[in-house]
């Protein structure tokens, strides 16, 4: 590699990108419908969970169940506002990322495989948040989370963070050796 | 031992995965008790024209009327007639009558179902929580009334609440303990009420 090409921002490959500009586009396309069938999406937790008592605890009384109902589509919402935040930053983390490696860390196979794990693991950890949202009104908020972490949050998230600190080291292994 | 170093370098790694937010929740206040604050605020600001007209179309006085049965008799007129007469003592008292009603109905209902042995322990233990919280946040809007009436019953109540919580949230958690406490606030509650409305008959 030389200087000139050091010196220039390089871009990833484009199926990197297209991952990247998709996620940003579910955030959007996310966001916009959360607004848009704010009133159906709520009724149907509702009513899913009016069908689970056991699930959710319900216990027949208005005054305890109402609370408990809103606290489920309270976190309904809010997982699918978190998932349009992240998917909107991960999306830019993708391409931000990505960039910084392909320009930056020499060797191939370390390169591809922080461009890989940070591709992989900042597109799928925001559906974790849309998978959670799903599974409050079937599971409960507390299991949802549960299958939530452990076949999203966990694999895909430490993906993205095993991938940043090996580019934080490839780069601080640059300045070293500078 | 490299291995090891690792798989603990990896785990250190991917542990702040696991601590994504989630947001978070706020109980909020039901239409009943956002009713009833409403009604306090106009009383204590002497607005009866507006206090008035906030009962007469709110959904604290819809419950009212809904569980008339099992609340003294002539309370949903004695309420309109002291709001009617501006008399903002009265109306406070059958407020608070109301809601120590449903803070006793609430205590009932939950020794009935905490006394159901089919089901699992941990979801009587949930069960009983959701009541507290749910009896607590009723009678943390009247508990200043009470008190005023009969200091000594406000006191049973707060203490047979905080026997109740106990016997939940301690380690373990035993769920049949919190009956006796429930049953405590009921009686007390009931006490309450009989002599709230004793002394409505005599003033009016």
């Amino acid at each position: 590699m030389t200087e000139a090409r050091s010196e220039t921002w390089l871009a990833p490959s484009v199926p990197v990108l297209l991952i990247a500009v998709l996620i940003i586009a579910g955030a959007e396309v996310g966001g916009a419908s959360m607004v848009k069938f704010k009133l159906e999406l709520a009724r149907w937790a509702r009513g899913t969970m009016l069908a689970r008592p056991d699930t959710h605890g319900l216990v027949g009384v208005r005054d305890v169940d109402e609370q408990i109902l809103d606290e489920a589509l309270v976190k309904f919402d809010a997982g699918l506002r978190l998932f349009h935040m992240h998917a909107e930053g991960m999306g830019t983390i993708i391409i931000v990322s990505t960039m910084v490696a392909t320009t930056l860390v020499r060797a191939g196979a370390f390169r591809r495989a922080i461009v890989l794990l940070i591709t992989v693991g900042g597109a799928g950890y925001p559906l974790g948040y849309l998978l959670w949202s799903a599974l409050i009104p079937f599971y409960g908020i507390e299991r949802g989370k549960t299958l939530a972490e452990w076949m999203v949050w966990i694999p895909f998230g430490g993906a993205a963070i095993v991938a940043l600190w090996m580019l934080a080291g490839a780069l601080a292994l640059r300045l070293v050796r500078r | 031992m490299t291995f090891g170093l690792a798989l603990a370098l990896l785990a250190a790694l991917v542990a702040p995965a696991a601590a994504h937010h989630v947001g978070t929740w706020t109980p909020r206040d039901n239409e009943i008790s956002t009713n009833f604050k409403q009604l306090k605020f106009s009383l204590q600001a002497r607005k009866f024209d507006v206090a008035r007209r906030l009962y007469e179309t709110g959904a604290l006085r819809r419950e009212l009327r809904a569980q008339a049965d099992k609340l003294p008799r002539g309370l949903d007129a004695s309420i309109r007639a002291a709001l009617q007469a501006g008399d903002p003592a009265s109306a406070e008292r059958g407020l608070m009558v109301f809601f120590v009603a449903l803070i006793r109905d609430l205590a009932l209902e939950a020794d009935r179902q905490l006394a159901e042995a089919g089901a699992p322990l941990a979801v009587r233990v949930v069960t009983g929580r959701k009541f507290l919280e749910a009896i607590w946040r009723y009678y943390n809007l009247v508990d200043f009334a009470v008190t005023q009436r009969d200091a000594k019953a406000a006191a049973a109540i707060r203490l047979a609440f905080e026997d109740a919580e106990e016997s939940v949230k301690g380690a373990p958690p035993n769920p049949d303990k919190m009956r006796a406490p429930l049953k405590q606030i009921a009686r007390v509650c009931s006490g309450v009420i009989e002599a709230s409305s004793t002394s409505a008959r005599r003033d009016s």
